[in-house]
């Protein structure tokens, strides 16, 4: 069973929830959001093991290319560039999909190892169960890679949850697909609500089941009604307050430190892993 | 000679768009850039009337002709992502993780992929009281966010132009990779919302090399502050080893987020509108 929590808004509290859940569940907890990776203040890992992660990338060989520029015309993503008969990468831009080392008529482009992040893998100091941290390199563009390069890997046998990126973009879907139940934290603002909506859409689309749970609330009129037009409704609903901003701003789980919390997160999700 | 300045955090939720709404507000003249263009949340704070809009085609994307197609599987090959799909009837076809790099174009010996044009967002450029904006709808699930994000920096700085005004003011996305890329290159100064927090910090803390390694010269907002004294002590000192510099402090305060509820800015909270009139003052220093 993967669960998958995703807000669109950055800041919906995606990373309380989802410790409180690999607290709650025991279960396994996997940082994809690789390039702001915040869970373990909250987990704690012991005994970390580290794998570095790497992408192909073009190396050109100098006493090969005769600077014919056919591969800075038919990159489509404008990763090579030539200034003075030499041929020069855009790390940053380049997608390593193969084409320049094809199209070189000197075969002059080979392509080598270069790194993109790493992955940390332990146990939380607190729930017992494991800690796989996504790291990407500081500068990588390259964090949809190594997304996909740790959820092809995803091989616990139990319950696993999967802190996911903000946003809605390619990211987010890299770390969507793999679920089997999505938990989509919605701050109840009109900057959540907007958000939210788009995740939505894409849920829809890949066709996930989703239990949806309001966070720092000072009300949810708003976010029930707009749910309510879709036909969805609210989960559970965890309100603002500042002595949960204390013991978050400290890495202390939500559920472990407000057994109240513990309970509704228990019984809002619980329901949906039952589910045949 | 324009200058651009951009307000991150690493973080998301540390407070980037209540701050840059609030300071478009004061300034008398401004190009801004929603640069979250897959959560774009600007638009929701300012009063704003959409002049144009525009269709986003970031990439083309693979298209086999199933005719012509001899099933010989060199596309399937060549292909880095994964988005060629065979079916049972022994059919290939392209999904949707295309990346529209055409290598499989390239390789086709029968020449029967071709590349076609596949929208990715909407781009707008809008009216404000006291000067533009540009953002984007990127389309739910879409790739190509970062070259969406350069494109319409692209348009802000012709906007500029166009218009003599002197100053882009962009509101960042979270995190670090692509999108924060896209949105730091070139800028002449960053605005860093730093929430008092571990995550903040940590977050933070990446962005700060991030920004080193562009050597772009950054000030700090500490938001949600005097929950934890000691903690802030902390911020204060990493910082300070970071190059930055503390400009200002908004404490954390619940009745920030009602208002923005309603849709007002943090000038609309008397408490905090010195706050932002000093802020202002310090980021442009002759606005």
């Amino acid at each position: 069973m993967i669960i998958s929590v995703v807000s669109g808004k950055g800041g919906a509290g995606k990373t309380t929830i989802a410790t409180s859940l690999a607290h709650i569940f025991q279960a396994d907890y996997y940082d994809l959001d690789v390039d702001a990776p915040n869970g373990e203040y909250f987990l704690q890992p012991e005994n970390e093991t580290i794998r570095a992660v790497s992408q192909q990338q073009p190396e050109i060989n100098e006493s090969l290319c005769s600077a014919c520029g056919v591969c800075t015309k038919e990159c489509r993503f404008n990763a090579l560039y030539k200034v003075a008969n030499h041929i020069y990468l855009t790390e940053t831009l380049c997608h390593s999909c193969n084409l320049c080392r094809e199209v070189c008529p000197e075969g002059a482009i080979s392509y080598k190892q270069a790194s993109i992040g790493k992955v940390r893998t332990g146990h939380s100091g607190k729930t017992g169960a494991r800690t796989i941290i996504g790291d990407l390199d500081i500068g990588s563009t390259r964090g949809t890679a190594l997304i996909q390069d740790i959820v092809q890997r995803i091989d616990s046998p139990g319950t696993v949850v999967i802190d996911g990126p903000p946003g809605n973009s390619c990211a987010a879907v890299a770390a969507i697909k793999p679920a089997d139940l999505v938990v989509l934290v919605a701050e109840p603002t009109p900057f959540g609500i907007h958000d939210m909506l788009q995740t939505l859409d894409i849920l829809k689309d890949l066709q996930k089941s989703v239990v949806i749970i309001a966070n720092k609330s000072q009300g949810d009129e708003q976010l029930t009604s707009v749910l309510a037009e879709r036909g969805l409704k609210l989960a559970a609903s965890i309100p603002l307050k500042t002595e949960h901003h204390k013991a978050l701003l400290n890495g202390e789980i939500l559920s472990q430190s407000d057994q109240q919390i513990c309970r509704l997160l228990q019984q809002a999700v619980a329901a949906e892993i039952d589910k045949p | 000679m324009i200058r651009q300045i951009a307000v991150m955090s690493g973080k998301g939720g540390a407070g980037k768009t209540s701050v840059t709404a609030a300071l478009l507000k004061l300034l008398p003249e401004v190009v801004a850039v929603d640069g979250d263009v897959n959560a774009s949340n600007l638009p929701i704070l300012l009063t704003l009337q959409k002049l144009s809009e525009s269709s986003y085609y970031a990439m083309d994307v693979a298209h086999i002709d199933t005719e012509s197609c001899t099933r010989c599987g060199r596309c399937a090959e060549i292909c880095a992502f994964n988005a060629i799909d065979l079916d049972e009837q022994g059919n290939y076809s392209v999904n949707d993780e295309c990346e529209g790099c055409a290598a499989c174009a390239w390789v086709c010996p029968e020449k029967c992929i071709s590349m076609v044009p596949h929208c990715s967002g909407t781009k707008y450029l809008s009216q404000l009281e006291n000067g533009f904006l540009l953002h984007a709808d990127l389309i739910p699930g879409e790739d190509n966010s970062g070259k969406l994000i350069a494109s319409i920096r692209k348009q802000a700085r012709t906007v500029a132009t166009e218009k003599s005004l002197d100053l882009i003011l962009i509101d960042g996305p979270p995190g670090t990779s692509c999108q924060a890329i896209s949105s730091l290159t070139g800028v002449d100064m960053v605005l860093a919302v730093l929430e008092e927090s571990l995550s903040g910090l940590s977050d933070y803390r990446r962005l700060a090399k991030l920004m080193e390694s562009f050597r772009i010269p950054h000030l700090v907002l500490i938001n949600k502050t005097g929950i934890d004294p000691e903690l802030g002590k902390r911020i204060e000192t990493v910082v300070a080893e970071n190059g930055g510099e503390i400009v200002a402090r908004i404490p954390f305060d619940m009745e920030i987020p009602r208002s923005l509820s309603r849709r007002e800015t943090l000038l609309d909270l008397p408490a905090y509108r010195p706050v932002i009139e000093n802020l202002c003052e310090k980021l442009f220093p002759h606005s």
